[in-house]
């Protein structure tokens, strides 16, 4: 009996080399990487009647002639298009190492949740994908322009990586936009252009899962000053006695309070404090008093920016900077009124102060 | 039948007889059990005046000065000796100090006589008597105490032990010179009689250890002790497992410290090392210069050994599951750079890294087998020159060169060779599962081989220790860190110290 169980535990064991792959159904099924290609970026763009269009991006190789692979297919639904794309490549196209996720401007019209869901129930996407939207064009188109000049993911890395020094545009992940539109039914988007080098263009506010506006180049900048994620951006004012003072904004944090009036929450107050450098230009920190027109003439640009951002909140209803709830965070105990509260219907005030912390002038500052 | 051949009844009789040799001493009688042997000696005596007596001996086990001086020369010259009134009391004088000799004994059976002469002991037959008088002539040939040849030694005692069991235990005794220090002393083996010494200091070590390591030797009823394996793998549970479970050293003040620490030493006459029990995984990745370094420097390479364990032990089956199964969790840029520098290689990663791990067990034990200066030929023209042609010929990929071989580096910081070789069997077995299941079956088998370990013991002590410990009591003492000397105040509380306190 011990002699059979031992040769039957053996012939167990060796199962899995008769090649039979249904018979040991219970393992995983492996592929050699080396049979892969791995794709980086994708684009997702509304097609006819109804259709989804997909095209896939490859990263460039490192030889001069090594381009990118780029495919493009379309189906119903997301799934089968992707599906098809497979009959384009030389091998299996993997979708596992897709960095970049973009939407054309007509299907993020459209709504974007059934991309958002592909991404959240396929096995090989992440939700760490980083997700754009084409500004006034497809993403097709774009994947294509960025493929004669290398790759649309290098390109997007970079901008994703210097984000903070742009102060234009922040990398957003799927599983930012999927968190935010549950949390707080809206979110905003990174944008770029389908022309070559996918230059940033803002971003794109998106309402119970489509687009709904864009945000331009000052409300692009107040929406990353309101989120305090501004490192390096650089403010030109003009000087009092003459010329350009260049200003590199280091820092900035915004808090939000609700304001209650008579027990009924009327409005929000958004204060925004903002650090910055004397980067450029004539002038002495020492004398307060110019120091402090510099300081102030700051606040007013940034006060601008950030109103901007603000108004588009307020006129679309779509509270996508988060404000009620880290209004509710900051007064938790009016936490009930702030939920049910909409913007639209909420007076914003908005306050901004700059700070001028130092120069890089070493010789002024010596003297 | 079992994996180790037929398997066989454990009551089937292999009776010792008891005596060996029976019937009475005689002269007669030494001469019948060692017929044919042409060292054995025989020698008549004749005292002045007196008796004719018999030398016996053998050649080459005793020092002929010894014999001449301690012995011969005294019977010729001791006038006395002839004036005894009978056999008995001259047996007496001589045995009380007319002759030299630092050991005397009086020997009334055939199996101590014989004993005695192949021990390098002189048998003297007196003329009608039932007894004979054993005298220690011995010679003490032996190989000088040198260097640990196996173990470096930057900082500590160069003492190693030799092939001489007497001088091993001077050498303990020289190190610790507590009278409590206790040497007991069995024979094993039915053909080689070796002599096997149980070392341990009284009032410290746990006597039950004691008994349980002393219980465990007079068990063996084998013909020979001639190797390491003859003891140590019928004291330990050695069938179930290849991890080491004794610890063994050349060194003797690391011997010394295990003894200290409460540990019980092995010394087996002809081996030049000395066993520690209980050996626990812990003990084998700490090395002996720990105690001579900074215990900062000492905490930081005892982590390295640790990580390096994990590495030998996972590297290969995380390559394979990674490349085979979850492409997803390598970076893009590392898997792009995979995909270039596997695209004309025509193996399956799983099989690629097997043959490479077999190449590479292959190529050290080329190594160890050859002369040093052939195998470090051998090692040279196969890593290197074999193993870039290989590459260039697009057989083998660079990365699982590169995985193989920092998986192969990285074992030999194991302070324990024998531990290195069972975490290279283990590396092969998970690399099988991972090519089946990926980082499940790599976990699995992960699963499998911490569940041996957590099943295995060395003498009552969880080899896990001091991870895992009995279930009464808490987990003591640090396997990641090395504490400042001055604050290790207490011995091990797994091996259960007769007093735990080491220092004020």
């Amino acid at each position: 009996m011990r002699r059979v169980l031992c040769a039957l535990l053996a012939a167990a064991l060796l199962l899995p080399l008769a090649g039979c792959r249904r018979d040991v159904a219970a393992l995983p099924r492996g592929r050699e990487i080396e049979d892969m290609e791995l794709m980086q970026t994708l684009g997702v763009d509304a097609a006819e009647a109804g259709q989804v269009a997909v095209t896939a991006s490859s990263g460039a190789g490192d030889g001069p002639d090594s381009g990118a692979t780029v495919v493009n297919g379309s189906a119903a639904t997301l799934s089968a298009a992707v599906l098809g794309l497979q009959s384009e490549g030389a091998s299996y196209l993997y979708f596992g190492h897709v960095g970049q996720l973009l939407a054309g401007e007509e299907l993020a019209r459209r709504g974007l949740w059934p991309t958002l869901d592909y991404v959240l129930r396929d096995v090989e996407m992440r939700l760490d994908t980083a997700l754009y939207l084409v500004r006034g064009g497809e993403a097709g188109a774009a994947l294509e322009a960025a493929a004669r000049d290398g790759s649309a993911a290098g390109r997007l890395e970079a901008m994703a990586e210097d984000a903070g020094l742009l102060s234009g545009s922040a990398r957003r992940t799927v599983k930012d936009a999927i968190t935010d539109l549950y949390a707080q039914g809206a979110t905003f988007l990174p944008a770029v252009t389908a022309e070559t080098g996918l230059p940033a263009a803002g971003y794109g506010i998106v309402k119970d899962g489509a687009l709904a506006a864009w945000a331009g180049e000052d409300a692009a900048r107040g929406i990353n000053l309101l989120l305090g994620s501004v490192e390096a951006d650089v403010v030109e004012l003009p000087l009092d006695g003459g010329g350009t003072a260049a200003l590199r904004v280091v820092g900035a944090s915004a808090s939000v309070r609700p304001v209650v009036e008579g027990g009924a929450l009327t409005g929000l107050t958004v204060i925004c404090k903002v650090e910055a450098n004397l980067a450029e230009g004539d002038l002495d920190l020492r004398d307060e008093q110019a120091a402090h027109a510099l300081e102030e003439a700051l606040a007013r640009v940034e006060h601008d920016r950030a109103w901007a951002a603000l108004s588009l909140a307020r006129e679309l209803d779509a509270d996508y900077l988060g404000l009620l709830s880290r209004a509710a965070l900051a007064r938790p105990w009016h936490k009930a009124a702030l939920e049910n509260a909409s913007l639209a219907g909420l007076e914003l005030e908005l306050s901004v102060e700059a700070e001028l912390r130092r120069g890089y002038d070493a010789a002024r500052q010596e003297g | 039948m079992g994996i180790f051949g037929p398997r066989r009844e454990p009551g089937e009789p292999h009776p010792r007889r008891e005596p060996r040799y029976p019937g009475p001493l005689t002269l007669a009688g030494v001469e019948e059990i060692f017929r044919g042997c042409v060292d054995f000696t025989k020698r008549p005596v004749a005292l002045e005046g007196g008796p004719t007596l018999t030398l016996c001996y053998l050649s080459g086990m005793v020092k002929m000065e010894r014999v001449s001086d301690y012995v011969l020369r005294p019977l010729a010259q001791d006038s006395s000796l002839a004036g005894c009134a009978d056999m008995g009391a001259l047996m007496k004088k001589m045995e009380d100090g007319a002759l030299y000799n630092l050991s005397a004994a009086e020997r009334t059976t055939l199996d101590q006589a014989a004993f005695d002469l192949v021990s390098g002991w002189c048998l003297l037959f007196f003329p009608g008597e039932s007894a004979v008088l054993s005298l220690f002539t011995g010679t003490e040939e032996k190989r000088s105490i040198s260097a640990p040849s196996n173990e470096t030694v930057l900082k500590g005692a160069r003492d190693a032990f030799v092939e001489s069991l007497r001088t091993n235990t001077s050498i303990v005794r020289r190190h610790i010179k507590a009278p409590e220090l206790r040497i007991r002393e069995q024979t094993v083996g039915r053909q080689s009689a070796t002599l096997v010494d149980i070392l341990y200091i009284e009032g410290l070590t746990d006597p039950a250890l004691v008994n349980r390591v002393a219980a465990q030797l007079a068990d063996i009823d084998i013909d020979a002790v001639l190797a390491t394996g003859n003891i140590e793998e019928y004291i330990v549970p050695a069938q179930r497992t290849p991890f080491p479970l004794l610890q063994y050293t050349e060194r003797s003040d690391r011997f010394c410290a295990g003894l200290a620490e409460g540990r019980v030493g092995i010394l087996i006459d002809g081996l030049p090392l000395g066993y520690l029990a209980p050996g626990v995984l812990g003990d084998f990745l700490r090395a002996p210069q720990d105690r001579s370094e900074s215990w900062m420097l000492a905490t930081v390479l005892t982590l390295l050994r640790y990580t390096c364990m994990l590495l030998t032990l996972l590297l290969p089956a995380l390559y394979v599951a990674m490349v085979t199964f979850h492409q997803e969790m390598i970076p893009t840029k590392l898997a792009l750079s995979i995909i270039a520098a596997k695209q004309d290689v025509p193996f399956r990663s799983a099989f690629e890294v097997i043959v490479l791990l077999l190449a590479f067990e292959i190529l050290q034990e080329a190594g160890l087998r050859l002369p040093q200066s052939i195998g470090q030929t051998v090692s040279i023209i196969g890593g290197l020159v074999v193993g870039s042609a290989a590459v260039e010929a697009k057989i083998v990929s660079p990365a699982v060169l590169i995985v193989v071989a920092v998986a192969g580096i990285a074992g030999y910081t194991m302070p324990s060779q024998e531990l290195a070789g069972a975490l290279r069997i283990w590396r092969f077995l998970l690399v099988a599962a991972a090519s089946l299941a990926g980082l499940f079956g790599a976990a699995a088998a992960l699963a499998a081989l911490v569940a041996h370990l957590a099943g295995l013991e060395s003498f009552g002590v969880s080899y896990l220790s001091p991870f895992a410990t009995e279930s009464d009591g808490p987990a003591q003492g640090s396997g990641l860190i090395r504490r400042p000397l001055p604050r290790v105040k207490w011995r091990p509380a797994a091996i259960h110290p007769a007093n735990r306190r080491n220092q004020r």
